[in-house]
Order: C-alpha cells, then sequence, then structure tokens
C-alpha cells in the first residue's frame, strides 16, 4: 500500500513538473518571435510510413522544429520548407523519392530520414548528387557504413551490444542468446557483434535468427532457452519482440531469463503491452535521453512538440532523434552567408559539425569530415519495464562494440 | 470473356488469307510506334521522380506481357510472376557483381534463368489448370518470399549469396550506353518495345494459332498435330524469361533489389493488375504497369497516406474486375474500334 | 536436441491454420470462391475485440463483437460485391477478394497503424506442462475449436437442408438451380459461415502471433497450403493438414540449416503433396 502511494505520489510530480514545463519557453532559431520570410531553403527527408511500421515519428517532430525556427526567424531570416515523403518500405520508391527531393525538388540537405531501406537505395546517390543527410533513425548497416549519411541514433548493433555490456557489468551475465531477424545487414550484423564481443571478452552466445514474418514465435523462444542462458538479447522491431515476449511469458521464462533489448523495444508503450510479469525482468538499450528528463533540451523538444508540433504526434525515441537532426541542421546552417545557401556550401558546413551539444544525447555529437562512415552517437543508457512505464536504470557508458575502433580512434584524433 | 477477345485478332486472321505478310508486320510496326510517342512524350515530359517511377513502371509490364499470353491465350494462372522478376534479378546482380561483364549479358543471363525456373515448375504444372495452377504457383512465390528474405539481393559481396557484409553495398552498373536517368528510361522503353513485338508475333504466328486450339481443348489440338506439351511449355519459358528481363531492368533501375518488396501478395497483386489492364492487347501490360507503379506514384506525390493509396487500389481493382472484364485496354480498343466504324460509316455516306 | 517441445509448441498455430483452411474450404466448396481476404476480415475483428477491450468492456462482448463484425463484412461482401463476380472463371473470382484484403488493410492502417499490440486472452494465464513445455489454454481451445468447427460443419453438410443444398451446389452449380436450389441463399450462408471462421481465427492469431492488420492479413497463404493439402474438399483432411504443418514448421525450429526457411514449410508441403498427387494420378485435381 505505502510502495502504491509512493508510486502514486512520484507520477504525481512527475505530472505536475511535465505540465510546468509544457510552458517553458520554447527555444529555436534567433527566439526573436519574427516569421522568417525569405526565401525558402528547400530541406528534404524519406521516412517509412507506410508498411511493417511506422517510422514517420522522426520526420514530424523535426517538422515540428522547423515550424518552431521559421516563426522564430529562421536561417538568418530565411524559412525552411521542409519536404518528407514516404518510402512506404520499398527501396524502388525510396529510390524515386530520393530523385524527386535532390533532382526536382533540389533540396539542399536531407535531414531527419528515417527508414528501414532507404540507406541501402540511397547512399550511393547521395554521394553522387553531393548532399549530406543528418538521419533521425538509421537502422541496417548501411545506414551507418556510407560517406555521406551521419544518423543522430546509435544503429542497432551499437544499441544491442551496449544492452550486452549492461547483461555483462551489471547481471553478471556469462552465456547469452541473440535473437535477430534473418535479414542481411540487420539480424546478423547486430548478432555477430555480439559473437565477437563474446570472443573478446570469453562468455557463451549463441545467435538465432528469425524470419520476422514468421508466425510461430514460442518455437524461437524454446531454441533459445534451450542451450539455458542467463541473458536472451532481442534485436527485433518491436512490432516482433512483443510476441517473443509474450511467448518467453506463456513459457514462465521470464522467471528464469533475464530479457534485454536494443532500442528497437524502447517505446513507451511496449511495457504496459506486455504487462506486469516483466516488471524489472525486461531491459531495453536508450539510445537517447529519457523521454520525460527534465534536462534543459529534452524538455525544449517537449515543448516545441507542445506549440508547434501535433497533439497525436507521438514523444517517443524517434521524434527526439528528428529533434536532434534538425536542431543540428540549424547550427550548420546558422554558420552560412543567407545569400549563398547552395547544396555545396550547405554540405560543407554539415561535414563541418562537430561538438554538438544536447543533453538528449550522452556525448557531443560530431558529423566526423572525410570519414568513410558516421556513427557519433555510441554511448548508450538503460532502462528497465517496470508498472508500465520504463525506469532508466544506468548513466552514459560507452558501447563495447568492437567494430567502432576506426570511430574511436577518430575521436580521439578530435580531442 | 473469353469469347470476346478471340474476335479482336481474327480479322487479321481472315485477311492473312490474301495478304499475309503486311497484316502480322503492321500491328507490330504500329507497337514500335505507339512505344516510340510514349516513350519519348515521358522523356520530354517528366522529372527525375517521374521518369524512375515510369522507368520501373515499363520495365514490370514486360512481366505483366508473359502473364498476359498465359492467361489470355492459355488461360492459366501463374501466381508467381513476381517471383520469377525476382529470380531474374537475382541472377542479374549476382553475375553482374561477380564477373561485370556487359549489362545486356547479366540481363540475359537472368530471363535464362528465370525462363528455366518457370519452365521446371511450369512442366509438373502443366498437368494442373484453373485455380489449382495458380494456387500451385502461389505457394512457389511463397516459397520465393522465404528464401528471398533470407538471402537478400547480391550487392557485390563474396561467396554464394554475394552479400556485402563488410564493405558497402555496390550498384549494378546500367548499360554503358545508358547511363543516365532519360537516357535508361529509353533503354527500357526499347526493350520492352522488342518484348511486347516478340509477343505480339507469337500470338499471330504459328504458335499463337497452337495456343487458341489448345485453349479450344486439348484433344481437339492433338488431333489438328498440335504438339500441346512443347507449345505450353513454350509458353511458360516465354513468359518467364520476360519477367526475369524485368527483374534484371528494374535492378538496374536502382542499382540493387531488396527482398522485402517480394511477397507472394506482390505476385497476386501482379495477375490482378494483368486482369485489369487487359490481358488480350499487347498495350494492356503496359497499361498493368502504369498502374503498378506510376498510379501509387501519383498518389504518393499528391501526398495521399500510404493506406488511403492502398485502400484505393482495393476500390478500383474490383471495380475494374466487376465492369471491364476485358480490362481497360479492352474497353479502349473497342472504343477505337467504334470511332474507327464512325469514320468509315461516314466516308461511305 | 529434443524435438518434442517444438512439436507441442506447433500444435497452437497448427490449429488456426486448421480453422482458418476449413473456413476457406467450406466457402469454396459452395460458392467457388476462394477468400484470400480471409486473413484481413479475421484481423478487423480482432482489432475490434482489442478496441472494446481497450475500453474496458468485458470479455464476452469483445469476442462477440469480433466474431458479429468479421461476421458481417463477410456477409456484406459474398451479399453484394461476389455477385457481381459469379459469372467470372474462378480465378477472377478469387483475385476479387484481394479487393476487400487491400481495403481492410487500408481501414486499420488508418484507424489503428502499426503500432504492436497484444491481445490478451484470461486463458493465457492457465497452462499444462508437457515435456517441460507450456500449452496454454489459449492453444487448447483453438485445437479443441478447430476439432468442434469441423464436426459441426460436418454435421451441418450432412444433415441438412442448408448442407444438402451446399453439396448440391458443390457438386454442379447450374444442375443444382435447375432443381431449385436456392443459390444466392445457400451461397450468402456460407459467407455467413466462413465470416464466423475468419472471426475467430483472426482472435487466436491475435492472441497467439500478433496483432497487426497486414501480417494477418498475410497469414492466409499458409492457411491455403492447408487448404490445397484437402485438395479444397473435404474438412477433415484439410483439418489435420493445418495441424500437421504447423507443428512440421515448428519442429524444423531445432535444425539450424533450415531453421530460418522454416516459413516456408507449409508451402513445400502444399507443392510436394500436389506433385506427388498428381504424379500418382490418385486423385482428380480439378476445379470443384
Amino acid at each position: 500500500m505505502l510502495k502504491i502511494l509512493k508510486v502514486m505520489a512520484a507520477s504525481l510530480t512527475l505530472g505536475l513538473l511535465s505540465a510546468l514545463s509544457a510552458h517553458a519557453a520554447v527555444s529555436c532559431g534567433d527566439n526573436s518571435g519574427k516569421p522568417a520570410t525569405g526565401e525558402p531553403i528547400i530541406i528534404g527527408a524519406i521516412t517509412g510510413k507506410t508498411g511493417p511500421d511506422d517510422f514517420s515519428n522522426s520526420t514530424k517532430s523535426a517538422l515540428a522544429y522547423f515550424n518552431c525556427l521559421n516563426a522564430n526567424g529562421g536561417i538568418k531570416g530565411r524559412p525552411v520548407k521542409y519536404l518528407v515523403e514516404d518510402d512506404q518500405w520499398n527501396p524502388e520508391t525510396a529510390a524515386q523519392l530520393a530523385a524527386k527531393l535532390v533532382n526536382d525538388q533540389k533540396a539542399v540537405l536531407m535531414v531527419g530520414n528515417s527508414s528501414y531501406v532507404e540507406c541501402g537505395a540511397n547512399a550511393e546517390f547521395y554521394k553522387k548528387a553531393g548532399i549530406e543527410v543528418i538521419a533521425g533513425v538509421g537502422v541496417p548497416r548501411e545506414c551507418f557504413f556510407a560517406q555521406n549519411y551521419a544518423p543522430t541514433n546509435a544503429g542497432p548493433r551499437v544499441s544491442m551490444l551496449g544492452a550486452m555490456g549492461y547483461a555483462l557489468d551489471k547481471l553478471n551475465a556469462k552465456s547469452v542468446a541473440c535473437i535477430g531477424p534473418n535479414i542481411p545487414n540487420v539480424g546478423t550484423w547486430s548478432c555477430d557483434g555480439v559473437v565477437s564481443l563474446a570472443k573478446e571478452k570469453g562468455f557463451k552466445a549463441e545467435t538465432i535468427l528469425m524470419d520476422p514474418g514468421s508466425a510461430d514465435a514460442t518455437s524461437i523462444i524454446l531454441k533459445a532457452a534451450a542451450s539455458k542462458p542467463d541473458v536472451i538479447v532481442l534485436g527485433m522491431s518491436k512490432g516482433v519482440a512483443v510476441p517473443l515476449l509474450t511467448a518467453a511469458e506463456e513459457q514462465g521464462l521470464n522467471q528464469t531469463i533475464t530479457f534485454l533489448s536494443a532500442a528497437s523495444a524502447y517505446d513507451l508503450s511496449v511495457p504496459a503491452t506486455i504487462g506486469p510479469a516483466w516488471d524489472g525482468k525486461f531491459f531495453v538499450n536508450m539510445e537517447f535521453n529519457d523521454l520525460q528528463a527534465t534536462t534543459p533540451d529534452n524538455q525544449n523538444w517537449l515543448a516545441v512538440m507542445d506549440k508547434y508540433g501535433q497533439k497525436s504526434d507521438p514523444r517517443d525515441t524517434f521524434a527526439q532523434a528528428g529533434y536532434l537532426a534538425a536542431r543540428i541542421a540549424e547550427k550548420a546552417l546558422m554558420t552560412l552567408d543567407p545569400k549563398n545557401i547552395t547544396r555545396e556550401t550547405v554540405s560543407a558546413a554539415v561535414r563541418q559539425v562537430k561538438g554538438f551539444q544536447s543533453d538528449i544525447f550522452c556525448a557531443p555529437w560530431y558529423f566526423g569530415d572525410g570519414q568513410p562512415r558516421h556513427n557519433a552517437n555510441s554511448s548508450t543508457r538503460m532502462a528497465v519495464s517496470e508498472g508500465g512505464k520504463w525506469k532508466v536504470v544506468s548513466d552514459c557508458a560507452p558501447s563495447p562494440d568492437p567494430e567502432l575502433k576506426d570511430v574511436r580512434a577518430f575521436e580521439a584524433t578530435m580531442k | 470473356m473469353n469469347a470476346e477477345a478471340v474476335p479482336m485478332t481474327q480479322p487479321q486472321h481472315s485477311m492473312s488469307d490474301t495478304i499475309r505478310r503486311p497484316t502480322v508486320a503492321f500491328p507490330l510496326l504500329l507497337i514500335v510506334l505507339t512505344m516510340a510517342i510514349f516513350s519519348v512524350a515521358v522523356a520530354f515530359l517528366s522529372n527525375a521522380f517521374w521518369l524512375s517511377a515510369c522507368t520501373s513502371a515499363v520495365a514490370l509490364s514486360l512481366s505483366v506481357t508473359g502473364l498476359a499470353v498465359l492467361y489470355g491465350q492459355l488461360g492459366l494462372v501463374s501466381l508467381c510472376q513476381f517471383a520469377l522478376v525476382g529470380v531474374g534479378g537475382w541472377v542479374a546482380l549476382r553475375i553482374g557483381h561477380a564477373y561485370h561483364p556487359p549489362f545486356e549479358l547479366s540481363m540475359l543471363a537472368g530471363g535464362v534463368v528465370a525462363a528455366l525456373v518457370g519452365l521446371v515448375f511450369g512442366i509438373p504444372a502443366l498437368r494442373l489448370r484453373g485455380l489449382y495452377l495458380a494456387l500451385v504457383t502461389l505457394m512457389l512465390a511463397g516459397t520465393f518470399q522465404t528464401i528471398i528474405s533470407a538471402w537478400g539481393f547480391p550487392d557485390g559481396g563474396p561467396g554464394f549469396l554475394g552479400r556485402a557484409d563488410g564493405a558497402g553495398r555496390a550498384m549494378l552498373a546500367r548499360p554503358s550506353m545508358a547511363t543516365g536517368a532519360t537516357a535508361y528510361f529509353l533503354y527500357v522503353c526499347a526493350m520492352a518495345t522488342l518484348g511486347f513485338v516478340v509477343m505480339q508475333w507469337h500470338k499471330l504466328a504459328k504458335p499463337g494459332r497452337a495456343w487458341a486450339l489448345i485453349r479450344k481443348g486439348e484433344t481437339v489440338a492433338v488431333a489438328s498435330g498440335v504438339n500441346v506439351l512443347t507449345y505450353k511449355a513454350w509458353a511458360f519459358a516465354l513468359s518467364g524469361f520476360f519477367a526475369g528481363i524485368a527483374g534484371a531492368l528494374l535492378a538496374g533501375n536502382v542499382g540493387q533489389l531488396d527482398g522485402r518488396a517480394f511477397s507472394a501478395f506482390e505476385s497476386l497483386n501482379l495477375f490482378a493488375l494483368t486482369i485489369v489492364g487487359g490481358s488480350y492487347n499487347w498495350f494492356g501490360a503496359l497499361i498493368a504497369g502504369l498502374l503498378l507503379r506510376a498510379v501509387p506514384a501519383l498518389l504518393t506525390d499528391l501526398g495521399i497516406d500510404g493506406y488511403v493509396t492502398i485502400g484505393i487500389f482495393g476500390v478500383a481493382l474490383f471495380h475494374a474486375l466487376a465492369t471491364a472484364p476485358t480490362g481497360i485496354a479492352g474497353q479502349i480498343s473497342a472504343l477505337i474500334a467504334r470511332v474507327g466504324r464512325l469514320f468509315s460509316g461516314r466516308e461511305a455516306a | 536436441m529434443n524435438l518434442l517441445p517444438f512439436l507441442i509448441s506447433g500444435l497452437g498455430i497448427g490449429a488456426v491454420y486448421a480453422l482458418s483452411g476449413v473456413g476457406l474450404v467450406i466457402l469454396y466448396r459452395s460458392t467457388g470462391v476462394l477468400n484470400f481476404a480471409f486473413g484481413a476480415i479475421g484481423a478487423l475483428g480482432a482489432h475490434v475485440a482489442w478496441q472494446l477491450q481497450q475500453w474496458q468492456q468485458p470479455l464476452a462482448v469483445a469476442i462477440l463483437a469480433a466474431v458479429a463484425v468479421a461476421t458481417a463484412v463477410s456477409f456484406l461482401y459474398g451479399r453484394v460485391f461476389a455477385p457481381l463476380l459469379s459469372h467470372r472463371d474462378t480465378v477472377v473470382q478469387a483475385v476479387g477478394t484481394v479487393a476487400p484484403a487491400l481495403f481492410l488493410i487500408a481501414v486499420m492502417g488508418v484507424i489503428w497503424g502499426e503500432l504492436p499490440r497484444r491481445l490478451q486472452l484470461p486463458t493465457d494465464q492457465m497452462f499444462l506442462t508437457l515435456f517441460g513445455v507450456r500449452l496454454t489454454a489459449t492453444r487448447l481451445i483453438a485445437l479443441a475449436l478447430a476439432i468442434l468447427m469441423v464436426v459441426a460443419i460436418t454435421l451441418l453438410l450432412n444433415r441438412t437442408r442448408l448442407g444438402l443444398d451446399m453439396r448440391a451446389l458443390a457438386n454442379d452449380r447450374d444442375l443444382s438451380a435447375i432443381l431449385g436450389v436456392r443459390i444466392r441463399y445457400t451461397e450468402t450462408a456460407a459467407w455467413v459461415i466462413t465470416g464466423v471462421f475468419a472471426g475467430l481465427a483472426g482472435l487466436l492469431l491475435a492472441d497467439l502471433v500478433r496483432l497487426q492488420g497486414t501480417f494477418l492479413t498475410f497469414l492466409v497463404i499458409p492457411a491455403i497450403a492447408a487448404a490445397i493439402l484437402g485438395q479444397l474438399r473435404s474438412l477433415t483432411v484439410t483439418a489435420i493438414a493445418g495441424i500437421s504443418v504447423g507443428v512440421v514448421e515448428a519442429a524444423l525450429t531445432p535444425i539450424d540449416w533450415v531453421s530460418s526457411y522454416r516459413a516456408a514449410a507449409p508451402f513445400v508441403i502444399a507443392l510436394a503433396a500436389v506433385m506427388i498427387l498428381g504424379a500418382m494420378s490418385i486423385t482428380t485435381l480439378r476445379d470443384r
């Protein structure tokens, strides 16, 4: 009873805090309150809205920020015209839309892209066209191994290994089963990371790849549990992670094995969906700060969403990514002479971005000029499902992904 | 509905007794002319977005033309055509990345392998007909969906699957004579025209007559000395070949393909649009291709929600099925015939 | 590795394949329409049930509403739209049902989106342990329901006037019409029955697999595999085939080299069966 009261009191204060902060001042652009009226700057975005999952929250949030920016002086008087297209999870469509935005609409920059298929289809095209992409959420490997594509998120592999690191350090895991989708460059990539870390640190790891279109989750869970691992890490989208957890609960495995997941299952709806049986039993990696964090930039994000976004726009981790991408774009554009904003000048300015501070990130974000690949966000936090909500349980920790050696080496040269 | 289709080709047959050569040549020339006008018009009028959408549309219409022959001429239903497109694309990418031959060679390889696959699965299916054949091919499409989602398409990596897990994905080079978007569109149009002409020739010449006989009844065909098995198998092979070519052309458009785009439902969709486009006229395939790629592109361009687009598609599909048994192409050709009669009637008066 | 746990776990999905397969066959036998929208109709019902649960309605109301909605949609299509295509060949009639499938995907996408949802039934918490695997009551219900429905439909076909009419239609449509079988009435009845099947299968799939519109829509294809194995005629064989297909799919999980391809099991089994039956000419593979 006392515990319930405590929880209620805590949520009440939280509620009050967020209610108060909703009225907090919104900060964007020059904060002049004067709408920008100059010639628009065309910025494009491709997102996967219609399909197995809806990734468009990133661009919705970026749009809210650009609206805020345009209402506050824009880029030295020039507003941003933000064009968002839905690739419908089809690479062919993604390529058509990239041609439309870059060649037809003459976009100078892409911001907030979040798609499962777009990186693979368009990374080469962006490179040829000389346009830079400050993406929101990248998923497959291609998003992190392209010259002109820099996502703000950490990616499934880095995120999964962040979870793995937590399992090793805090949960004393000695053996693990990794469940990933059998889609090349996504599931194999993530689980290979776990296996190579296992070799490095000397723990037992097993990989189970599943067809996300398969109807039978119970068999996958039984197979994973057969090797009697201490922990099971999931690299599935939330749509597949939830049935896997359901199947595990059905088999009573939530009582014997701890489950962790990459950030793909970090969605506000998940703890309530999987229910109280998973309280303290399901950990998830977070690529960004807690969604309800009371830190200034996170509060600014929520305030921007309230004032310039739609009420129905989800306030989730994808939205944080889009907000950050828009802010980084703003920072780059502000360094330019407003009369000379072309694809070349914008690309040059974006490549120079470094030391971008936000409390939503664990570490300052940088583009990494001249690097063949980009993965600036590589320190993550962990949260656990509790009482229908996520509870943050760890501070920022660098992901132990062995593949990040080149990124770490570059970061060392920047200091 | 099948009866309605036959008269369209019959007048040409009856005329062919007197003047044979021009009757076969004229419809073929008409195809070339129409395609030339279409492709030049699109190339001049469209921007990069539309050019890309139309390239996909024309490439896919090549795969529809195979389906249309199977269904329109033989009454056979294949629900794995999109899977064969995938097979052709896979082989073209595999060969292209492994040996870097001219694009045409990779494309031909894709076509030939898809034809073989179509044939291998077609032969046992030759005994089946109607819905049974359709469902067997749907099972094939389902199997392909599972395999391709696990394999993915080759993108320049090592090994049998050719997956580039270590480095960035490589793109399939376009033909050296058509590297630009407009040039490639025209290239695809030329290939499609070639395909349409070959198919139309088949319909007008000996194979078409054999197919018509088989359709009337296999006993009739056998009695007339037609080798039923060969002609049926040939139709399957031809249909598979063009599906494979379409896959290679699609791969050339984007530079790569994605396994998730080749689900069994896509094959079902392709067949549905073949009927809607019209399987008795050569340009039905072009219409189906445009419906498959250009219409969704239009709706996307208008900013319509993806789900609403799917819904509109569903409604339109049913409407077309219910109101136009010979498809849109059938309606157009009926219209042309009516206009033609009007004019000739006036001249006579 | 011990196969037994996987065999047990495959029973649940297998039962739903069986239920869906039987629902497809009963409609096909009576009307000649293979319903590709079967999964979508069930998914719509399951979404309605989920929504009612969110609105704190009792479980019984949610289940009844799901089945009612699925039946109503099926009735609507069968009564209003299917007759528009009834004079065309079977393939066109089947392809026609792709239209409502697409339309329902759109409806579900616009209203509910693609968020992962979980439809929970109280029976998920009850289980009995067999060979170290928990078999939940929901799975047992699915199994029982599949058997029950086959028995009920068989009785209907053999003992009632409607069943007689349905069998007559399945044999020869034109002859039945001449003999005074009320074709429209009988066909509509078949659409209603298949709607009930779709609603129940949708509910169970949403609980056992996941509640996601497009995903559930496409699950009709493995159910068709079961129907093919029953040669689109036999309800009992279809039901047995459905359960076996589910069990085989699950049993392939521990075998590493086929594990990633196991989703193809229903299709490969159906293909093999058709080839073998065709080659041995045991049966007349024909349309209706």
